[in-house]
């Protein structure tokens, strides 16, 4: 029933590494893909740490041959699916049916995110200050944007309409930039 | 060729509606159904709305990282933000979300250390009965007890009570410790185990199971013959009159001794141990060791039992004729209005949700609170009429007390005759009904405020050892006797006359809130700021001075615990 021991447990660590290294290699594009199926952040957050056990739990089963982010997809998915059915009916979720062709055609769209990512860091980079200000208010976690137009002495209408505009803007400059050549 | 090009300018004025307020979370219910509608429709769109998403992302990933703002009224948030992990770390909590809670718990700790009472006076007139403060030190926690007791000469532990280095003694039943590096050991009565860090304990004799978590891997537990390091998962050890035996249910575990090599016990394996002599396997199964999981359905047996005592008191409570307001925050009823369950059944005094959440209350998974974390949350009520006392009690859960004032029941614009029910940051809980809003405030320098009130505290009754922790907290404001009652899980902690002086009969609520203030008459963040960082329960107010005995007999009552 014993046996010596040369070092402690090496096998299973050095797997653990391995996982760790791959899954925060990823992690940002999976909370990405998770994001897009649910209606915020807590909730994604929620899914993604259930789908880096889950897939840590399953790593055994995991065949290197197949594209780790694909991987991460098809168990996010399925976290996705099981999150949204244990929430309240309430809640304004995407019925069954829109989540799950949101995840299905997002999953073919992982290469064409991070084109879209490069291109909206450089048109960040051109974006007044003040603008960038805004974005940062409207977008630090917690912060509620109706608390905040209040604290501002705006409207939150007015808040939103401004918020509405600047992402409009940036979508319109990433979607030229893709198109200039040089960008698939 | 694509008749659908995917830019944004191919939605219509509708569909970029609904995304501006899908991305912003203020959609509304019938637009969403729509929208989704044209999502099933429209690839196109779908398309679309993903590339918006991943903005969404990108911009809350990018921006946030970034730089943070340095508006004032967000300092005021920083307390929280100080503690959160950071969301590109918060996966690995994942692995044992109770050794992510432990750490936080353990910053807390430390924290607390700095926080000392304030060594101010009470008022004249104060009388004390509280006892000594639990202190927020150590390095783990009193997790479920189940029928446990205690030997005559040692602590009465608690669930949730904070471990330091000590000598924890069991006399029967069983019970839960939660070691901040997440290992959680059950012990079996009678047992005495003493503590020596989050890493390390010692069973010196009782039965005991040990789960470690992969973070929490290389945990010791030291038997009197052999020291114990596990190597992940979970085993069990049992002293009982001299004999050693040891167990491994999952995972592996190192033995050493003095003088001998390291030994690896493999999942099944079984060994008596010795304090001399080699340890001698047995068969696996021999021993009984404590189940945590059938703790676990226990528990869910008798919070189900305790739930529906609970139902009765409520039914029965609702009865009484003095109720003012009586709001239970059960989910089932929480449709943007709690119901006034006070009876008869007023609907004009239902309490209107603004952002605060229905979350798990003191029964999990049977009923749910309410939890006002975000800075905007309240429960908002009108309450006409005139009174001639108060009396306040709910069942709070307080995560941490990050404002000046955190408020419970706070009348709107706090004019003569109305009431603040709220606990200041060192834990005193405040009871104050303004005496005259028309004169000046004897205490205020300029001699121009008119706010001619005074506030009756209680000692401390909250530290942040207590967080997370379910208590009943009540407060009577008595013109008929003269005084002001404050009470923690049905005890009085403190009474205080009210003076002549401050002498008001005529009482009123009118507009109000519970969890917020939404009306604070100074701009300074720290002061406007009043959400109560935490749950609530249930919030009773009834409009007579209920004395000692009836409100010790509602804290059992509501309890509802049948242990």
């Amino acid at each position: 029933m014993t046996e010596h021991e040369p070092a402690p447990n090496p096998q299973e660590d050095a797997r653990y590494e391995v996982f760790v290294k791959k899954f925060a290699h990823f992690e940002a594009d999976v909370r990405r893909f998770v994001r897009s199926l649910l209606p915020n952040w807590t909730d994604a957050d929620e899914v993604v740490q259930q789908t880096a056990i889950v897939m840590w739990r399953k790593f055994d089963q995991y065949d290197p041959e197949t594209h780790f982010m694909k991987w991460a997809c098809v168990i996010a998915r399925f976290e996705a699916l099981a999150y949204r059915r244990k929430m309240a009916r309430d809640r304004l979720v995407f019925r069954e049916d829109v989540l799950e062709l949101m995840a299905d055609e997002g999953v073919e769209e992982i290469d064409q995110r991070d084109a879209e990512h490069a291109a909206l860091e450089s048109c960040m980079s051109d974006l007044p200050e003040k603008s960038r200000q805004l974005l940062t208010l409207a977008y630090t976690q917690g912060v509620k944007v109706k608390e905040l137009a209040e604290e501002a002495g705006s409207s939150a209408e007015a808040f939103y309409m401004r918020l509405n505009r600047l992402r409009r803007q940036l979508m319109t400059c990433v979607e030229s930039k893709l198109q200039q050549p040089g960008h698939a | 060729m694509n008749m659908e090009p995917t830019q944004f300018k191919h939605l219509s004025a509708e569909e970029q509606d609904w995304l501006d307020a899908y991305l912003n979370g203020t959609i509304e219910r019938e637009a969403f159904e729509a929208l989704q509608e044209r999502m099933l429709e429209r690839p196109a769109l779908r398309a679309i709305m993903r590339r918006y998403l991943a903005l969404d992302h990108h911009l809350q990933n990018d921006l946030t990282a970034a730089n943070a703002t340095t508006e004032p009224w967000l300092a005021a948030e920083a307390p929280l933000n100080v503690v959160k992990p950071k969301r590109q770390q918060r996966w690995l909590s994942g692995w044992a979300p109770m050794a992510a809670a432990a750490a936080l718990a353990f910053f807390f700790g430390l924290a607390i250390m700095h926080w000392g009472t304030p060594a101010t006076q009470g008022p004249e007139g104060f009388e004390t009965a509280a006892g000594e403060q639990p202190s927020a030190r150590g390095f783990a926690v009193v997790g479920r007890l189940f029928d446990a007791t205690w030997p005559d000469q040692g602590t009465q532990h608690r669930e949730g009570d904070t471990l330091e280095a000590e000598v924890f003694r069991l006399a029967a039943g069983t019970a839960e410790i939660q070691f901040f590096c997440g290992a959680t050991m059950t012990v079996e009565g009678p047992a005495e185990i003493a503590l020596k860090s989050a890493w390390e304990a010692s069973c010196n004799e009782g039965a005991v199971r040990v789960r470690v978590p992969p973070a929490a891997r290389g945990f010791k537990l030291h038997a009197p013959s052999t020291e114990i390091v596990d190597l992940g998962t979970e085993f069990g050890l049992s002293v009982r009159g001299g004999k050693e035996q040891v167990e491994v249910f999952d995972g592996k575990i190192a033995l050493q001794r003095d003088g001998d090599d390291r030994s690896i016990l493999n999942k099944g394996g079984a060994l008596g141990l010795n304090a001399s002599g080699a340890p001698i396997p047995t068969a696996a199964g021999a021993v009984a060791f404590p189940d945590a999981d059938r703790n676990g359905s226990r528990a869910a047996v008798q919070r189900a039992t305790d739930f529906e005592h609970w139902t009765t008191h409520r039914d029965a409570l609702a009865q009484d004729p003095r109720l003012l307001l009586y709001y239970t925050f059960e989910r089932d009823k929480i449709g943007g209005l709690i119901p006034n369950l006070a009876t008869p059944r007023n609907p004009e005094l239902d309490g209107a949700v603004v952002l605060a959440e229905p979350v798990d209350g003191r029964w999990q998974g049977l009923k749910s609170a309410l939890e006002f974390r975000r800075p905007g949350s309240r429960v908002r009520v009108n309450v006409p009429g005139e009174f001639a006392a108060f009396t306040f009690a709910a069942w709070v859960r307080i995560d941490s007390l990050d404002r000046w004032y955190n408020a419970l029941f706070m009348a709107d614009s706090y004019e003569t005759g109305e009431p603040h029910w709220q606990i200041q940051n060192d834990g005193k809980m405040i009871l104050s009904v303004m005496v005259d809003d028309a004169r000046p405030d004897p205490k205020a320098k300029d001699g121009a405020t008119m706010r001619f009130q005074h506030l009756y505290y209680s000692p401390p009754m909250w530290d942040q050892s207590m967080s997370g922790q379910w208590m009943h907290v009540a407060s009577v404001f008595d013109p008929v006797n003269a005084q002001v009652s404050h009470y923690v899980n049905g005890k009085r902690i403190s009474r205080e006359k009210i003076l002549p002086k401050f002498m008001i009969k005529t009482l009123r609520i009118g507009n109000a809130e519970a969890g917020n203030w939404g009306q604070p008459f100074r701009e300074d963040p720290t002061f406007a700021i009043r959400n109560l960082n935490g749950r609530m329960d249930e919030l009773a107010v009834f409009k007579v001075a209920l004395g000692d005995d009836e409100i010790a007999r509602l804290f059992e009552q509501s309890r509802a615990q049948q242990r």
